[in-house]
C-alpha cells in the first residue's frame, strides 16, 4: 500500500527530552499539520517540537527553545517532492520559547485565503497569522487565544455557522512541573492521568475582527472537566450544527452536542458514545469522527491504551451510538497496542474509508512492568471491506513510538498519504503507491460559509465526508476532501454548506481535483 | 485455660507446704493482674521451696513465655519434663518457646506429643517437611476457619510444595511434556509470552493431548490479542474435553472477540448448560446475543445475571448493556433506568464527570 520513506530535505527530529524525573509532558508531543501555506498547490508540512527539559527542571521551569533543534519546523514542498526547511524565512524560528510544544490546528480564521496555524503547548498557545507572503506573525496577544495550562489538541470549526472559524482547544489536566509525580516505584514511570486533577477545555468564538472571545463558560464547555487529548468535529445528528467529540484519557469520552444557540450539552453517556462496550472508561488519545460504513452518519473511532480496545461508536441515527468494535473487527486488532494519531481515509480508493493508526506505548519503559507490552509498536493499517476492517501491510515493519498523524495527498496523485511524528526520531512519511481505482478530491470554496467550507457535509456517490482539518491526535489534515470511487468514472456530489445551502453536482468526472464554490444564493 | 488454672491450684493445695502455697497463690494472682515480673519471682520461690513440684516449673516457664522471655522459659520447662517426661502442658509450652526462637526441629519433637496441629504445621513448614505441614495446617484451619495466620501458613506451605514439585520435575524430567507445561505456566505468570508459547508448543509436540495445555496456550494468545490462534487452541481443548465448561466459555469469548457472535453464541450457551448460572458466562451470552441482534436473548441472559449478582462490576456491566440495548430499541425510560443503576454501581468511578 505505502512506500515508507523520508523525502529529501525532511530532516525534522521530534525532541521530547526524556528525563529520569518522568515529567508527563515528555511522552505526549507532537503534532503534524499538512497545509498548503503558500497556495502553490503542494502540501507543506509543519511539525510541532517538544522542547528542552532540564533534569531536574529549575524553579520556575524553563523550556528554552533557542537551540534550533527544539524549534517547530515548517517544510515547504518543492515541485520534485523534496522539502525545504523554511522555518526561519517564515518567521517561525525559536517559536514557542518558554513553552513545551504539543499540537497544531490549521484554519483560515480571517478568511483571507491563507491557512493560519495555532500551536498548542504546555504553557501558552500561539496563533500564527499567515501573511500570505510566505511569512507568519504571532498574533496571540491580539487574538486572545493563549489559553494557558496544558493544551494538547485543537481544531478550527464554525460552531455558530456565522462564516468565521472558531477554535476549540483540549486541555489534559491540572499539572505543572512543580507538582509532577513519578509513578511505578523502582521502575520510574509516567503517571496515569487519574493522579492529577481534571481540567476544562477551551472554546473561543471568532469575533471576525482578528480577536476571539473565550466562551468556554458561556457555552457550557467549561461545565465539565476532563482529561482531554484528541478532538474531532462532525454534525452527528444532522441538525446543521457542528458537534464536538473529545477523547479523554482514562475516563468517559465526551460528546458535546451543539444546541444551535451558542451552547453545548455533553451527551456522551446518553448517546452511548462515552464508555466501552462493557461500560468501562477508555484511555482516549486520538479520535476520528467520520462515516466508516457509508450509511451517511458520522461515526467515532477513539484510539486507546492496551488492555482496552479502540472505541468504535457506530452512529445509529436519532442521536444514538452503538459499540461497533466487535462487528468491525477493530476490537480484535487493538487489544495490545496504544493508538495515537488516527485517520479514516480511503487509501485504496475502493469507496470505503480505511483506518490508519500510529501506535507506541505511553511508557518508555513499559517492558519492565509488563514484558508482554512494548514501547515501540507497529503502525496499523486496516482496510475497510464493506464496513469490516482487515489488517493490511502498511509498508514497513519498523517499530516506533508514534504520536501525531496527518492525512493528505502529498504528491497530488489522487491517493492519500500520511505523515506521522515519532518520539525522538524522524517522522515517517507513508507515500501511497496508488492503483487503478478512480477518485475525486474536492476543495470547498465557501462564500456565505467560512472560506474553506469547514463543517460542510459532502456526499459523493453515497459516501459522506464531514469537512474538517481536525481529528487524529494533536494534528491537522489536508483540508481537501478525498473520495475513492472504485470503478466509477463519474460521481454525484451533494454538499450541505454550513450556511445551510444545498448544492448538487451531477456526473462529475472522476480522477480530478475539483474546486466547488458555494452558491451566493440558496 | 480456666480449667487448667483451677486444676493447677488444686494440685498446689494438695502438694505444697503452706509457705510454698502462699508464694504460689501470690504468683497466680500476679499473673491474673498481668504482673509477670512478680509472677516469675514468686514461681521461682515455689520451685526453690518445692523442687519436686513439677507444676511449679511449668508455671514459671509459662510466666516467662507471657513475658516473651523465651530464652529463660526453656530451662524450667525442660526441668519439668525431666520430672515428668510425659507432661503434655510442658511439651506444648516448650514447643511454642522453641518455635518462637526458631529451633524448629527441636520444637517438632515436643509438638508431636500434643494435639496442636497448627503449631506443629508451622514448625514442619519451616523445616521443609511440606506434605506433613500441609496436612497439619489443613486440620488446624478446619478447626479454626477464620484464623488468618493459619490461612497464610497453609498458602505458603502449598506454594512452596508446588514449587518444590515443579523443581523436581524440571530437574529429573527436563524434557518431559509436563516440565514444558510448567515452564510455560511460569513464563505466562511473568508475562513473557513468546517463551510461554514456545514451551507450551513443545509440550504439545511431545504429548498432543496433554490436558489443559491447549487452554493455557489459548490464554497466551488471548492475552496478546491473537484471537484466531486462541480460538484454535480453545477449540482443541473443547474437542479433548467436551464437558469442560471453561473451555467452551473461552472458545465462545475468543469467537466473540473476532466479531463472530453467531458462532460464539452456541459455545457460550453450551458453557452455561455445562455449568449453569456462572455470571461471567451469562454476561458473555448477553453480549454475544446483543451483537447478533437477538435482543430477547440478550435481555434474558443479562436479567438472569442480575437476579444472581447485585452490586458487582459484572452487574454494572449488565445494566450498561441493557441500557444500550433499550436505547437502540427506543425504550428511553428503560434505558434511563438501567443507566441509573449502572451509574449507581459505578459510584464516583471513572465514568463520573
Amino acid at each position: 500500500m505505502f512506500e515508507v520513506k523520508l523525502p529529501r530535505g525532511l530532516d525534522f527530529t521530534l525532541q521530547n527530552s526524556p528525563t529520569p524525573q518522568k515529567y508527563l509532558i515528555e511522552t505526549m508531543p507532537g503534532g503534524v499539520a499538512l497545509l498548503d501555506y503558500n497556495n502553490d498547490g503542494l502540501l507543506d508540512i509543519f511539525f510541532v517540537n517538544g522542547g528542552r527539559i532540564a533534569s531536574p527542571l529549575p524553579r520556575p521551569d524553563n523550556f528554552d527553545r533557542h537551540d534550533p533543534k527544539y524549534w517547530n519546523r515548517l517544510y515547504r514542498q518543492n515541485k520534485d517532492g523534496s522539502f525545504t526547511d523554511v522555518t526561519q524565512a517564515a518567521g517561525l524560528a525559536n517559536a514557542g520559547d518558554g513553552n513545551y510544544g504539543q499540537g497544531v490546528a490549521v484554519g483560515d480564521y480571517d478568511n483571507d485565503g491563507y491557512p493560519d496555524l495555532y500551536v498548542t503547548s504546555y504553557g501558552k498557545n500561539i496563533l500564527y497569522h499567515n501573511n500570505g507572503d510566505g511569512t507568519f506573525t504571532d498574533v496571540t496577544a491580539k487574538a486572545g487565544v493563549a489559553a494557558g495550562g496544558w493544551s494538547v489538541s485543537a481544531g478550527f470549526f464554525d460552531y455558530d455557522n456565522d462564516g468565521k472559524l472558531d477554535l476549540f482547544v483540549t486541555r489534559y489536566m491540572e499539572w505543572d512541573t512543580a507538582h509532577s509525580k513519578d509513578c511505578g516505584g523502582a521502575f520510574h514511570t509516567y503517571c496515569p492521568p487519574g493522579e492529577f486533577p481534571r481540567t476544562t477545555n477551551v472554546l473561543y468564538h471568532n469575533r471576525g475582527d482578528g480577536t476571539f472571545e473565550d466562551v468556554s463558560v458561556k457555552s457550557g464547555i467549561a461545565g465539565k472537566k476532563g482529561h482531554g487529548l484528541g478532538v474531532a468535529f462532525a454534525d452527528y445528528d444532522g441538525d446543521g450544527f457542528t458537534d464536538v467529540y473529545v477523547a479523554n484519557d482514562g475516563m468517559q469520552q465526551y460528546l458535546w452536542h451543539n444546541n444551535g444557540n451558542g451552547t453545548f450539552t455533553e451527551v456522551g453517556l446518553e448517546a452511548g458514545s462515552g464508555l466501552s462496550l462493557d461500560g468501562g472508561p477508555l484511555s482516549g488519545m486520538g479520535v476520528v469522527f467520520q462515516d466508516y460504513d457509508n450509511d451517511g452518519r458520522p461515526d467515532v473511532i477513539v484510539t486507546t491504551l492496551p488492555r482496552q480496545t479502540y472505541g468504535v461508536f457506530h452512529n445509529e441515527g436519532k442521536g444514538a451510538f452503538n459499540d461497533g468494535g466487535l462487528q468491525t473487527g477493530i476490537a480484535m486488532m487493538s487489544g495490545v497496542t496504544s493508538g495515537w494519531g488516527a485517520g479514516l481515509e480511503d487509501f485504496d480508493n475502493d469507496g470505503w474509508k480505511d483506518l490508519f493508526v500510529t501506535q507506541g506505548h505511553v511508557l518508555d519503559n513499559v517492558e519492565k512492568i509488563d514484558p508482554s507490552l512494548h514501547y515501540l509498536e507497529p503502525t496499523l493499517l486496516a482496510l475497510n471491506r464493506n464496513g469490516r476492517f482487515e489488517r493490511a501491510d502498511v509498508g514497513t515493519d519498523v517499530l516506533v513510538a508514534g504520536r501525531g498523524a496527518a492525512f493528505g495527498d502529498l504528491n497530488n496523485d489522487g491517493w492519500m498519504d500520511v505523515v506521522t511524528s515519532v518520539i525522538g526520531e524522524h517522522p515517517q512519511v507513508f507515500m501511497n503507491r496508488g492503483g487503478s481505482a478512480h477518485w475525486l478530491t474536492i476543495t470547498l470554496r465557501g462564500t456565505r460559509s467560512n472560506r474553506d467550507g469547514l463543517g460542510a457535509r459532502v456526499q459523493v456517490n453515497g459516501q459522506l465526508r464531514f469537512a474538517t482539518t481536525a481529528g487524529s491526535y494533536e494534528s491537522a489534515n489536508d483540508k481537501r476532501l478525498h473520495f475513492g470511487l472504485g470503478e466509477a468514472k463519474t460521481a454525484n456530489v451533494e454538499i450541505v454548506w454550513p450556511s445551510g445551502i444545498h448544492q448538487s453536482l451531477k456526473e462529475v468526472r472522476a480522477d480530478q481535483f475539483l474546486e466547488v464554490r458555494e452558491p451566493e444564493q440558496p | 485455660m480456666m480449667l487448667r488454672a483451677i486444676l493447677t491450684l488444686w494440685l498446689a493445695w494438695q502438694a505444697l507446704s503452706p509457705e510454698a502455697l502462699k508464694h504460689f497463690e501470690a504468683a497466680t494472682e500476679a499473673e491474673r493482674l498481668k504482673q509477670y515480673d512478680v509472677a516469675v519471682a514468686e514461681y521461682h520461690k515455689v520451685t526453690e521451696l518445692e523442687p519436686a513440684f513439677v507444676q511449679g516449673f511449668v508455671s514459671l516457664g509459662q510466666a516467662y513465655v507471657e513475658q516473651q522471655n523465651y530464652d529463660a522459659a526453656v530451662a524450667p520447662l525442660k526441668h519439668a519434663l525431666k520430672l515428668d517426661p510425659n507432661l503434655g502442658s510442658a511439651h506444648q509450652l516448650l514447643g511454642y518457646t522453641l518455635l518462637a526462637q526458631g529451633y524448629y526441629e527441636e520444637a517438632i519433637s515436643h509438638l508431636e506429643r500434643v494435639d496442636d496441629p497448627g503449631a506443629l504445621g508451622v514448625a514442619q513448614l519451616e523445616t521443609g517437611k511440606l506434605p506433613e505441614a500441609i496436612a497439619n495446617l489443613q486440620t488446624a484451619l478446619a478447626r479454626q476457619p477464620a484464623n488468618a495466620d493459619l490461612m497464610y501458613y497453609l498458602s505458603r506451605a502449598s506454594g512452596l510444595f508446588s514449587k518444590e514439585l515443579v523443581d523436581t520435575l524440571m530437574a529429573q524430567y527436563p524434557d518431559s511434556p509436563r516440565a514444558h507445561q510448567a515452564m510455560g505456566e511460569n513464563y505466562y505468570v511473568l508475562r513473557q509470552m513468546p517463551q510461554a508459547e514456545k514451551d507450551y508448543r513443545e509440550a504439545l509436540k511431545l504429548q498432543p493431548n496433554l490436558p489443559e495445555v491447549h487452554m493455557e496456550l489459548g490464554e497466551v494468545y488471548a492475552s496478546s490479542g491473537q484471537w484466531d490462534k486462541a480460538e484454535a487452541e480453545f477449540r482443541a481443548q473443547t474437542k479433548l474435553q467436551p464437558g469442560n465448561a471453561e473451555a467452551a466459555y473461552r472458545l465462545g469469548n475468543a469467537l466473540l472477540q473476532q466479531g463472530k457472535a453467531k458462532d460464539a453464541l452456541p459455545e457460550l450457551r453450551r458453557a452455561d448448560k455445562l455449568l449453569p448460572d456462572m455470571p461471567e458466562t451469562l454476561y458473555s451470552v448477553g453480549k454475544a446475543a446483543a451483537v447478533e441482534g437477538d435482543t430477547a436473548a440478550a435481555e434474558k441472559s443479562w436479567t438472569r445475571l442480575l437476579e444472581i449478582e447485585k452490586g458487582t462490576p459484572l452487574a454494572a456491566q449488565a445494566h450498561f448493556g441493557l441500557a444500550g440495548m433499550y436505547r437502540k430499541q427506543g425504550k428511553t425510560a428503560e434505558a434511563e433506568r438501567e443507566m441509573k443503576e449502572f451509574e449507581k454501581l459505578q459510584g464516583g468511578g471513572a465514568a463520573q464527570p
